[in-house]
């Protein structure tokens, strides 16, 4: 049998729920894991290792209290935490002890999880980044934002992290930490608690090993209990969608994605390849112009009165944002909400799409988080993503490949995206 | 200069731009005029009028920062502010000094407001109401939520104050006062820092007591300051009339007004019609309530779990309402409002503008409760910017006027085209 740390979140739920493992032997065997690697890998912004496992023993003591009872989660630090220090990754807070929990941090411990702490983001889930490296090699980035609580997960530190996307801030690191993201249906979790970067596109999403434990997490945050949305013996209709930046995906993973749409069709799916219109080629610019322009309203106050404190990454951020004119704003805004509904209406011929994740394994160098274009337009259009790690690159590191289902069936994407994982890993 | 308290934005913002009077003179006078009457009224949560002088003697000493240098305005408590407590309307949060300003607090810091104090809001923006009264008789309700913005502006003791509506927590109040009362498009306007009631409906919006100040505050918040689409000035709007399938339960006297307006602008030269609502527009009150207790019951989780006792009957109500609306029930509700959304952009190539009830009728007698958001609901739910026109009185000597929605984000023109109504309707 594998390690407690190496289990899953569901598989860790049912252990303690059956009383095979306590919660408190759960969360020692992830600290014993954290204190091995974390100097190494750095997922944590703040980590108390006792506080952790007392929150394991109450819970040992204690009824069973729901879906997650003894699952030890790694919470990014944009996300507010009653008990420890929230950050947002930026030198403006860097004490901050909210005085509540966001409502995706109560709902988990109503549920029974075990907060472990705080993971590393980016300064304000945009560019500039945390001190963690990737865990299958040091000198690589781990892709931001969500960046502790992909190489944690992937370091078999805890089982799920908490991660959010506004451009690719939860793909791009599941790729290059070679682990599982997901991105709800932009809208599913609610957001109160979590430090915003774009108001048009922030989503929550988790970090893990299984696929199962998101379809866990839905049901202990929203209580979505839906599953295959397909019958069983229909073949998968897949739609391979190479996506308008298709030559600037590496080599290695473009092979990879045409050998998973080639395995996938023997496998007995359906491929093809949708049309998009010209439409869907401004969409990676229209998520940069929003997200500049809403990022440039939210940070108004940090901009205004810590300009000191912000790095430079942010800072052009800022500076591009307020220099969009509302009405280019409004005009992508526009063009985006067309868009939806013709990739609703593409979306009725398929059941799942499968794309890029990112340009490439995880760049050389910690100093930048690699680029976000490969699910700007996917995360401007709202639907639901699952990146799958299915191969290595050039250099030895992961490639993963994006699933992405129909907004609010998400529990039918993670269906199809086992059934793809399954015959491509 | 005669009543420095009945100058709107943009007078005000001239007036110190000039030199005719400095920030500190205007912002005296309206803490005077505050005094005199908080009493009465209620309409403040928090106000500090020694650091209301400093932020404005500072104002005076420096360079114009922007459009509202000099401006006192008001913020609801439930926008954060670095200076000042912000409880939310809640016990749970008393004393709660938030890290950072909401972003229009900011931005509008940044244009040079000054700041002068938190009014107050129903609980965390729902219904259980604060200590507010009715300016125009305070017997009556001002409305809700943001009950202490709309009162401290149709009470002259402030140009601008902000609030924010899930339901119908702008323009309700706004009619119930009688002021003018702005609801962005949703997503229009940054939601950072306002705390979250329902957030796929909740929006930014502020009360004025001129329509030429919404443009001029939409110019700091967003920088828009002109719209492509504009009509050519002063050509009538088509106007489409929505009597709502609530028309029954609206008042007699609100059904006048409405109708009123109606025939009015006819006769000044608009084109009227009464457009079909999209399928299942019928249902949209209904579906705005299942949405708002499903969001409300996760983001509120925290407070429920940890602090219920400190929970209002009437909050713990809808979280409990929304902790048994089944997931699928929500996605239901979201599509339903989707594809009706969908519709209005039909509706809308046929009209500029449509008019609606703002409310069932007057501000009720009692202030145990802050008046029925019927005739906000569906419209919020729907995206769509709105302003309500105080446009008169209704048989209790108390206000009534008109609701008018414009289309997704052409809020400008909507304002324009609401100015062109209110010239023909007062």
């Amino acid at each position: 049998m594998a390690e407690l740390n190496e289990l899953g979140a569901k598989q860790v739920a049912e252990l303690v729920a059956s009383k095979k493992a306590s919660a408190a032997e759960v969360v020692t065997a992830c600290i014993a894991r954290i204190e091995e690697r974390e100097s190494d890998v750095g997922a944590f912004q703040y980590f108390d290792g006792d506080y952790a496992l007392d929150q394991a023993r109450a819970l040992d003591n204690g009824p069973a209290k729901g879906l997650l009872h003894g699952v030890p989660l790694g919470i990014k630090d944009i996300i507010d935490t009653r008990d420890m220090p929230t950050g947002n990754g930026s030198r403006v807070y860097p004490d901050r002890q909210p005085i509540s929990d966001a409502s995706c941090v109560a709902l988990s411990r109503e549920a029974g999880a075990v907060i472990l702490g705080k993971t590393v983001t980016t300064e304000f889930a945009y560019y500039f980044p945390g001190k963690t490296k990737n865990p299958h090699n040091l000198k690589h980035t781990t892709g931001g934002s969500s960046m502790g609580s992909a190489a944690g997960t992937a370091d078999h530190m805890f089982p799920i992290g908490f991660g959010s996307q506004t451009a690719a801030s939860v793909t791009r690191p599941a790729a290059y930490c070679g682990t599982i993201g997901y991105k709800a249906t932009t809208g599913d979790f609610d957001l109160q608690g979590v430090c915003g970067l774009a108001a048009s596109y922030d989503t929550l999403g988790f970090l893990c090993r299984e696929l199962e434990d998101i379809s866990l997490m839905r049901a202990a945050l929203i209580g979505d209990t839906a599953k295959a949305a397909r019958a069983e013996t229909a073949p998968l209709r897949v739609g391979f969608v190479r996506t308008p930046l298709w030559s600037q995906a590496d080599d290695a993973t473009r092979r990879t994605l045409e050998s998973a749409a080639a395995k996938l069709a023997s496998a007995g799916a359906e491929v093809s390849e949708p049309e998009l219109s010209a439409g869907f080629d401004e969409l990676a610019d229209a998520h940069k112009l929003v997200m500049s322009f809403d990022a440039a309203r939210a940070r108004a106050y940090e901009y205004t009165c810590h300009p000191d404190k912000l790095s430079p990454q942010f800072t052009d951020l800022m500076e591009v944002g307020r220099a969009v004119s509302y009405e280019d704003y409004r005009a992508a805004q526009t063009h985006s909400v067309v868009c939806r509904r013709q990739l609703a209406d593409i979306m009725t011929g398929f059941d799942v799409l499968l794309a890029p994740s990112a340009p490439g394994e995880a760049p050389e160098g910690l100093s930048a988080t690699g680029d976000p274009m490969f699910s700007r337009m996917w995360t401007l259009l709202y639907v639901p993503s699952v990146t799958l790690p299915v191969a290595k690159g050039d250099t030895g590191l992961p490639i993963g490949v994006q699933i992405i289902g129909k907004p609010h069936e998400d529990g039918a994407l993670i269906s199809d995206a086992q059934w793809v994982y399954d015959r491509l890993k | 200069m005669a009543n420095l308290t009945h100058l709107n934005v943009r007078e005000a913002a001239d007036a110190v731009a000039s030199g005719e009077i400095s920030a500190q003179e205007l912002t005296q006078e309206c803490l005077d005029w505050i005094y005199a009457r908080e009493d009465e009224v209620g309409a403040f949560e928090y106000l500090d009028p020694d650091y209301v002088l400093d932020q404005a003697r500072r104002l005076d000493k420096g360079p114009r920062l922007g459009p509202l240098h000099g401006v006192p305005i008001g913020i609801k408590d439930t926008y954060d502010t670095a200076d000042m407590p912000t409880a939310y309307g809640s016990p749970i949060y008393e004393g709660n000094r938030p890290a950072a300003d909401a972003s229009a607090v900011a931005l509008c810091r940044a244009a040079g407001a000054v700041i002068v104090g938190k009014t107050v809001t129903t609980e965390f923006a729902y219904w259980k109401p604060g200590k507010t009264r009715n300016p125009r008789n305070p017997d009556h309700t001002p409305g809700g939520s943001s009950s202490g913005s709309a009162a401290a502006v149709a009470d002259n003791m402030l140009p601008l104050a902000f609030g924010s509506q899930t339901a119908a927590s702008v323009i309700r109040p706004a009619a119930f006062c009688g002021v003018y009362g702005y609801k962005v498009t949703r997503g229009g306007f940054d939601p950072r820092g306002l705390n979250p009631l329902s957030p796929t409906l909740d929006s930014p919006g502020f009360f004025t007591r001129a329509l030429g100040d919404i443009p001029l505050v939409r110019s700091v918040l967003v920088g828009d300051d002109l719209d492509p689409d504009a009509r050519p000035d002063d050509s009538p709007p088509r106007v489409g009339l929505v009597r709502t399938v609530h028309w029954d339960e609206a008042d007699p006297a609100t059904r006048e007004v409405v109708e009123g307006a109606a025939n009015r602008l006819a006769d000044a030269g608009a084109e009227v019609s009464e457009p079909e609502m999209p399928d299942g527009f019928q249902y949209l009150s209904e579906t705005q309530n299942t949405i708002m207790a499903f969001e409300i019951a996760r983001g509120f989780a925290w407070e429920y779990i940890n602090h219920r006792d400190k929970l209002s009957e009437t909050f713990c109500e809808i979280i409990e309402t929304g902790s048994s609306t089944l997931y699928d029930d929500y996605v239901a509700a979201v599509a339903l409002a989707n594809r009706c959304r969908a519709g209005f952009a039909a509706v809308y190539e046929d009209v500029d503008v449509l008019i609606a009830p703002s409310t069932v009728g007057e501000a009720p007698a009692g202030i145990d409760a802050t008046g029925n958001p019927l005739f906000s609901r569906m419209w919020t739910l729907m995206h769509l910017p709105s302003v309500h026109l105080p446009t008169g009185s209704g048989p209790n000597g108390l206000p009534v006027g008109i609701q008018v929605m414009g289309r997704l984000h052409a809020d400008n023109q909507m304002i324009v085209d609401s100015q062109w109504m209110w010239d023909r309707l007062v």
